[in-house]
C-alpha cells in the first residue's frame, strides 16, 4: 500500500537536492481508465487490429488494445496510440463499444506530474542489443537466425509456439541448434561495446539445456564462444553438467560467416578449430547470444540529469560508493550499474534501497499509511452463519455460469444465512455493502465465489477486517479462473461444478476458526559477524539508519581480507578507503566493535536472539533483533607448482603486498608469469573464484607500468573480466602482455634448475610446448570459504557442498536466508571484489532494515501447532522443517519435557511437518484436517 | 546526522523491472513511501519474458 | 450407455500449481470440467489420507500438483 505504480511514465527533469527533489514527470494516455478497468479482455477481443506483439519479441501477434501479459501488474489493459485505428484515424472504437464498464477512454492527454521525493533510484535497465547491422550474421534476412531473447520466449509455455522449439521458417523442429556468443559484447570493430555483458554465456548454457529437455537428448547443441563465463555461485558446476551430463557441445570459436541453404533454410557456418582446421557444419537454426545495452532514451534521460556515465554508457559509480551516481541523492541500480544477472541486479536494488534509507532516515513512517484498526467482534460459540456472495464478474463468470441459480443453490447448504450474486464483487461499492450485510445480517463467515483467492483474498479480507470479523473466517470458490474461463463450451457442466466448489468452500469455512496472528517485538539492535569490508559497509549502513549494530571480529582490527589488497579494478588505492571506512565505523557512536571476539552461543529467534561473545576469556550476552553473516573467506594455500619452495613463487596477495610496499625490486624484473585458476574450477573445487582474472590482469598492467620491457605472461583456462572489467583486459593485450591458454589436464609446468625459474606451458596458438625463464611466478589462489558449521548451527542456516552459506533464493534472496532475521554478505556468500562486498553489505542492510522498521512481527494465522499429549518426541518435524521453526521443548521444563514445540513466528504454514508426524500430532490452523476432509466429503455429491 | 533543512520521507524509483522492485518493496517496507515509475503499461521488465533463470532453471515467472 | 466420465478430485500447491490453473483460466485454455480443485498451502502438506478419503467417497482418480 506504500507503493504508487506510475506506469506509463517517464521522469523530465529533478531539481532540488539530496534529501529534497522536485520530479517532473510525464504520464502518457492509457487511453484506459484503471479505475474501471476488470481486466476481462472483451475489448482486446474485438479490436480488429493485429500488431505485432513486443513481449513476445515479434514472434506472434497481439491487438493494438492489450496487456503485455497474462500475469501483468497492474492488470489493467492499454491501448497503443500508435496502431490503434481509432486514435489514428478516428474510426472504429469498438473497444470503447463493448467494454461493459465503460473504461475506454480516447481523450486521454499526456499528463505533467511533479512528485516531492526525498531520493531518487535510477533502474532504468538495458536494451537488448540489436543484431540487425551484423551483415555476417544477416538476422535481418535469414528467418531461422534468431536472438537469444526471441528464443527464450520459444522456450516459453506461455510464448508463441507454447514451448514448443520450432523453426521461424518453417515452424519444424531442429535438429540441430548453435548458439554465437559475444554478440554485441566485447566487439569493437561491429558495435563499439568493448564490454562483456558478463550473463550471456550462462543463458546460452540454460537455453541448451532446455532446449534439450523440450526436445530430448538427440537435439544437438553447439556453444561457439570465446571464453567460458561462468564466475557466479554454482554456474561453474552448471557449465560442467551441460558439458559431461547433457552433451552440449562447446566450441572455442569466432563464427564469422553464416549462409543459408536456400531449399532448406538451414545455416551453413565456417568456423576454424582450436587445431586450427577449417570446418563446415550445417545447423537447422542459429540464436545469437545477445548482450546488453544502455538505450539511447536511458543516456539521454542521464544527460540531462547529470548522472555521469562510463564508456560502456553505464551509470559511473566508484567501487566504495557502488551505488551512488555522481549526482548526490540519486541512486543507481541494476544493469544501468553495470552489466549484470538477476542476483547482481537484486543485490545493488537493495543496496540502493538502504543508501536512501541513510539520507532519509530522519523522515521515515512521515508520509507511509497505516490501515486503520477496527476492533474484531468475539464469535466464540456462535453456530455458523455464512453468507455466500456470487459474482457475474460482468460477462466473465455470467456468460458461461448461470449465477443466480449458484447463489440461489447456496442457499440451500447448511450454515448459509444469506446470499446475493453481485455483477462486481470486487468492487469498491460491494466492499462497503459486505461490511454492512455483515453486521446487518450477523454474519460471522463469508464465502465469496469469484476469481482467484491469489490476487483477491487480501481485498476481501480487509474487508472483513473493516468489518470487525477474523480475516481467517473466510473462504473463495475460484469459479472463474478455474471455472467459467476454462469450462465455455460446457456451460451447464460449469454450472455444476461453481454448485460444487461453493459446497466445498461453505463445508470448510464452516468449520474454521478466527485465527490469532501473535504479536511480537522485534529488537532493534544488529548484530553483525564479521568486520571484513562487507560485514562493515553492512554496519554502517545499519547505523546511519537509525539502528545500535555489534560488529564481532574474531581478529584484533575490522578491514578483513581487504588489508591485504592493492587496488580495484577501476584503479583505486584500496588501503586509503579502507582506512577511511575503519575510522567511520570506528567513530560512529551507534557501531560498537567486538575485536578478538567469537560467538559462544546463540539463542533464540527472529527479532530476539540472545547471542553469547566471548572476547578472550571473559563472556557477554548481547540481545539482537537480527544478525547479518559476514564472516569472509579465506586464500588458498596452493601445494602445487612448487609454492613455499621458492620465494619467487608468490600468490596474488603476496603480489599484492609487494605492491603496497612499492618493493624496488619488481621493477627490474625481465619476465613475470601470473598461472591462473591455482585451486579454483579444479574437480574438487567446482567453482570459479570470480576475483582473479581481474586481479592478476591488473597487477600485470601494474608491473608493465613499473617496467614496461618486462615480459609479462598470463597463463590462463578462460579469461572472466566480467563487464566493463573487460576493458583491464583489452588494454592488457594493447599494452603486450601475452596471454596463454592451459588447459586442465594440461596444465604448466614449474620447473627450477641452477637457480633458473622456468614455466612450461604448451601455447594454443602455435600447439608446441614452450619455456617461459622468469623471476616471478604469481598464482592466482583461490578463494576459499570457511565452511563454519557451527555459525550455520547457531542460526541454523545451511552450507553448500564447497562451503559457502546458501542464501534464500538463487535469484530473488540472494543477501538472506530462509531463516528468519538472518542474512548474508560477502564472500561468505561467494567469491567477489570489492564493489560487490561492499554493495551486497548494504544490502544485507536492507533486507535487515525492513524488518527491524516493523517493530512488531505479526505471525501468520495459518500456522502448524502441536498437540503435545499426542507427541511421541520422534523429531521427524524438528529435522524437516525447512524454516527451523519446530524444536524439543527442554527436558528440564516443567510442562511437556521431551516434546516437540513450534515456534509460531518461524512457521511458515507449508504444512510439511503436519504431513510428515506419525503421530498425527501437528494440525495447521486453517488447513486442518477437518477442513480438507470436510471438502472432500462436500465432492462427494460430485464425484 | 543533523539537518537543517527536513528530508521526505518518499522515494521515486525510476524503473519498473526487477531491479527497481526489489527497491521499491524494501523502501516500502522500511517506512518510505515509494513512486515506481515505468514507461511501459506494466511492470516487470526483461525477466518477465524469461523462461527459466540460470543455474537453478527456476521459472522466471 | 454413456462415455465414462471420471470423476477427479486434485490437491494443488497454493503456491505454483494452484496460480498455473489460474493461468489455464487467464489464457482461456479450454479443459474438460471432471476436476474438482482443493488448495492446500504446499504439497508437503498432503497426507495418504486425503488421497483415501477422496477415492472413498467416490473419486476415480485423485491428483496432486506442485
Amino acid at each position: 500500500m506504500n507503493i504508487e505504480l506510475k506506469t506509463l511514465c517517464e521522469i523530465r527533469d529533478i531539481r532540488g537536492e539530496a534529501g529534497n527533489f522536485q520530479v517532473e514527470i510525464v504520464q502518457n494516455p492509457r487511453y484506459i481508465d484503471e479505475s474501471k478497468c476488470i481486466a476481462c479482455g472483451a475489448c482486446a477481443e474485438k479490436c480488429p487490429k493485429k500488431v505485432k506483439d513486443p513481449y513476445n519479441m515479434g514472434l506472434s501477434q497481439r491487438k493494438s488494445v492489450y496487456v503485455e501479459y497474462a500475469q501483468a501488474v497492474p492488470l489493467k489493459y492499454a491501448i497503443d496510440a500508435n496502431t490503434c485505428i481509432y486514435l489514428q484515424k478516428k474510426k472504429c472504437g469498438a473497444c470503447k463499444k463493448i467494454c461493459p464498464t465503460g473504461a475506454v477512454d480516447f481523450d486521454q492527454k499526456p499528463e505533467t506530474v511533479m512528485l516531492n521525493v526525498g531520493s531518487v533510484i535510477l533502474s532504468p535497465g538495458f536494451a537488448p542489443f540489436n543484431p540487425e547491422k551484423f551483415d555476417n550474421y544477416q538476422y535481418a534476412k535469414y528467418p531461422n537466425v534468431v536472438t537469444s531473447l526471441e528464443f527464450e520466449r520459444i522456450l516459453s509455455a506461455s510464448g508463441p509456439t507454447m514451448g514448443h522449439v520450432s523453426r521461424i521458417s518453417d515452424h519444424q523442429s531442429p535438429k540441430k541448434i548453435a548458439w554465437f556468443q559475444c554478440v554485441g559484447s566485447r566487439d569493437m570493430n561491429k558495435c563499439d561495446h568493448s564490454y562483456c555483458s558478463s550473463v550471456c554465456c550462462m543463458y546460452a548454457i540454460k537455453e541448451a539445456v532446455i532446449a534439450k529437455e523440450h526436445e530430448g537428448d538427440s537435439l544437438d547443441c553447439a556453444i561457439f564462444f570465446m571464453d567460458m563465463r561462468t564466475h557466479g555461485k554454482e554456474f561453474e558446476r552448471f557449465y560442467d553438467s551441460a558439458r559431461n551430463k547433457h552433451g552440449i557441445r562447446f566450441i572455442r570459436s569466432r563464427v564469422h560467416t553464416i549462409t543459408q541453404i536456400p531449399e532448406t533454410d538451414d545455416l551453413e557456418v565456417r568456423y576454424i578449430t582450436e587445431a586450427g582446421d577449417l570446418k563446415t557444419e550445417v545447423f537447422n537454426m542459429i540464436v545469437l547470444s545477445i548482450g546488453m545495452e544502455t538505450s539511447p532514451e536511458v543516456v539521454s534521460l542521464a544527460k540531462r540529469l547529470g548522472i555521469a556515465l562510463t564508456p560502456g554508457n553505464f551509470c559511473e559509480t566508484s567501487s566504495f560508493e557502488p551505488v551512488s551516481t555522481s549526482r548526490a541523492g540519486v541512486y543507481v541500480s541494476g544493469s544501468f550499474q553495470g552489466p549484470k544477472d538477476i542476483p547482481q541486479a537484486v543485490i545493488d536494488s537493495s543496496a540502493a534501497a538502504s543508501a536512501c534509507g541513510e539520507i532519509l532516515s530522519a523522515a521515515r513512517n512521515t508520509l507511509t499509511k497505516v490501515p486503520e484498526i477496527v476492533p474484531e467482534t468475539d464469535i466464540a460459540g456462535e453456530r455458523p452463519r455464512i453468507g455466500v456472495f456470487v459474482c457475474r464478474c460482468g460477462i466473465n463468470i455470467a456468460g458461461v455460469v448461470d449465477v443466480p441459480s449458484v447463489a440461489e443453490y447456496a442457499k440451500t447448504l447448511p450454515f448459509v444465512e444469506f446470499t446475493s450474486d453481485n455483477l462486481y464483487s470486487c468492487s469498491q461499492d460491494n466492499q462497503d455493502s459486505i461490511t454492512q450485510l455483515i453486521k446487518e445480517k450477523n454474519l460471522n463467515r463469508i464465502v465469496v465465489a469469484a476469481c482467484t483467492p491469489k490476487t483477491h483474498e487480501p481485498l476481501f479480507q480487509e474487508t472483513l477486517i473493516s468489518a470487525g470479523l477474523n480475516k481467517y473466517l473466510f473462504e473463495m470458490a475460484n469459479i472463474r479462473n478455474h471455472d467459467s474461463w476454462v469450462h465455455k463450451s460446457t456451460p451447464e457442466l460449469a454450472t455444476q461444478k461453481a454448485k460444487d466448489l461453493v459446497r466445498s468452500a461453505v463445508a470448510k469455512v464452516a468449520l474454521t476458526q478466527p485465527l490469532k496472528e501473535a504479536e511480537l517485538q522485534v529488537n532493534q539492535t544488529a548484530l553483525v559477524i564479521g568486520g571484513g569490508i562487507s560485514g562493515m559497509a553492512a554496519a554502517g549502513s545499519l547505523a546511519r539508519q537509525g539502528y545500535h549494530t555489534h560488529i564481532v571480529e574474531k581478529s584484533a582490527q575490522l578491514g578483513g581480507q581487504a588489508l591485504n589488497l592493492f587496488q580495484t579494478a577501476k584503479g583505486e588505492r584500496i588501503q586509503e578507503k579502507l582506512s577511511e571506512l575503519i575510522a567511520s565505523v570506528a567513530q560512529n557512536s551507534r557501531i560498537q566493535v567486538h575485536l578478538n571476539t567469537t560467538l559462544g552461543q546463540v539463542n533464540g529467534f527472529v527479532g530476539n536472539f540472545k547471542t553469547t561473545l566471548s572476547t578472550t576469556g571473559s563472556e557477554q550476552v548481547v540481545e539482537h533483533g537480527i544478525a547479518v553473516i559476514a564472516t569472509g573467506a579465506s586464500p588458498h594455500v596452493p601445494t602445487e607448482y612448487d609454492y613455499g619452495k621458492d620465494r619467487r613463487i608468490i600468490t596474488s596477495l603476496e603480489l599484492d603486498k609487494k605492491l603496497m610496499e612499492k618493493d624496488e625490486s619488481l621493477k627490474s624484473l625481465a619476465a613475470a608469469v601470473f598461472i591462473q585458476c591455482v585451486g579454483s574450477r579444479e574437480p574438487e573445487r567446482l567453482y570459479c573464484s570470480r576475483v582473479c582474472c581481474t586481479h592478476s590482469i591488473d597487477n600485470a598492467l601494474e608491473l608493465k607500468e613499473k617496467n614496461p620491457d618486462m615480459n609479462v605472461y598470463i597463463l590462463y583456462r578462460d579469461i572472466r573480466t566480467y563487464g566493463e572489467r573487460e576493458y583491464l583486459y583489452k588494454k592488457a593485450r594493447e599494452k603486450g602482455v601475452i596471454f596463454i591458454r592451459y588447459s586442465l589436464d594440461n596444465k604448466p609446468q614449474v620447473v627450477r634448475n641452477n637457480g633458473k625459474l622456468v614455466v612450461k606451458v604448451t601455447d594454443h596458438i602455435l600447439g608446441r610446448p614452450m619455456e617461459l625463464e622468469t623471476e616471478l611466478i604469481t598464482l592466482a589462489t583461490a578463494i576459499i570459504p570457511n565452511r563454519d558449521e557451527k555459525l550455520a548451527s547457531f542460526f541454523k542456516v545451511p552450507l553448500n557442498a564447497d562451503g559457502f552459506f546458501v542464501e534464500r533464493h538463487a535469484k530473488l534472496g540472494p543477501s538472506e536466508f530462509a531463516t528468519d532475521g538472518v542474512f548474508l554478505c560477502g564472500t561468505a556468500h561467494y567469491p567477489k571484489p570489492i564493489d560487490e562486498s561492499i554493495v551486497q553489505g548494504k544490502a544485507a542492510a536492507s533486507r535487515a532494515v525492513t524488518l527491524l522498521a516493523r517493530e512488531n512481527i505479526h505471525t501468520s494465522g495459518t500456522i502448524a501447532e502441536v498437540v503435545p499429549t499426542v507427541c511421541s518426541s520422534c523429531g521427524v518435524c524438528v529435522s524437516i522443517c525447512p524454516y527451523s521453526a519446530p524444536s524439543f521443548i527442554e527436558a528440564t521444563a516443567r510442562f511437556n519435557p521431551g516434546k516437540a514445540q513450534i515456534n509460531p513466528v518461524l512457521c511458515k504454514g507449508c504444512g510439511l511437518c503436519v504431513a510428515s508426524c506419525r503421530s498425527g500430532a501437528i494440525r495447521l490452523k486453517g488447513f486442518d484436517n477437518d477442513q480438507i476432509f470436510a471438502q472432500i466429503f462436500a465432492l462427494n455429491e460430485a464425484v | 546526522m543533523s539537518n537543517a533543512n527536513p528530508v521526505i520521507g518518499s522515494v521515486l524509483v525510476v524503473g519498473g523491472g526487477i531491479a527497481g522492485m526489489q527497491s521499491a518493496l524494501d523502501l516500502a517496507n522500511s517506512g518510505y513511501y515509494v513512486y515506481l515509475l515505468e514507461k511501459s503499461p506494466s511492470i516487470g521488465g526483461v525477466m518477465s519474458q524469461l523462461d527459466k533463470t540460470f543455474p537453478t532453471n527456476d521459472c522466471a515467472m | 450407455m454413456t462415455e465414462f466420465e471420471p470423476k477427479i478430485v486434485s490437491f494443488l500447491c497454493n503456491w505454483c500449481s494452484y496460480g498455473a490453473a489460474d493461468l489455464a483460466g487467464v489464457g482461456r485454455m479450454e479443459y474438460p470440467s471432471n476436476i474438482r480443485v482443493i488448495r492446500i498451502p504446499c504439497t508437503g502438506r498432503m497426507s495418504p489420507k486425503f488421497f483415501l478419503s477422496a477415492l472413498s467417497e467416490g473419486a476415480d482418480a485423485v491428483w496432486v500438483s506442485g
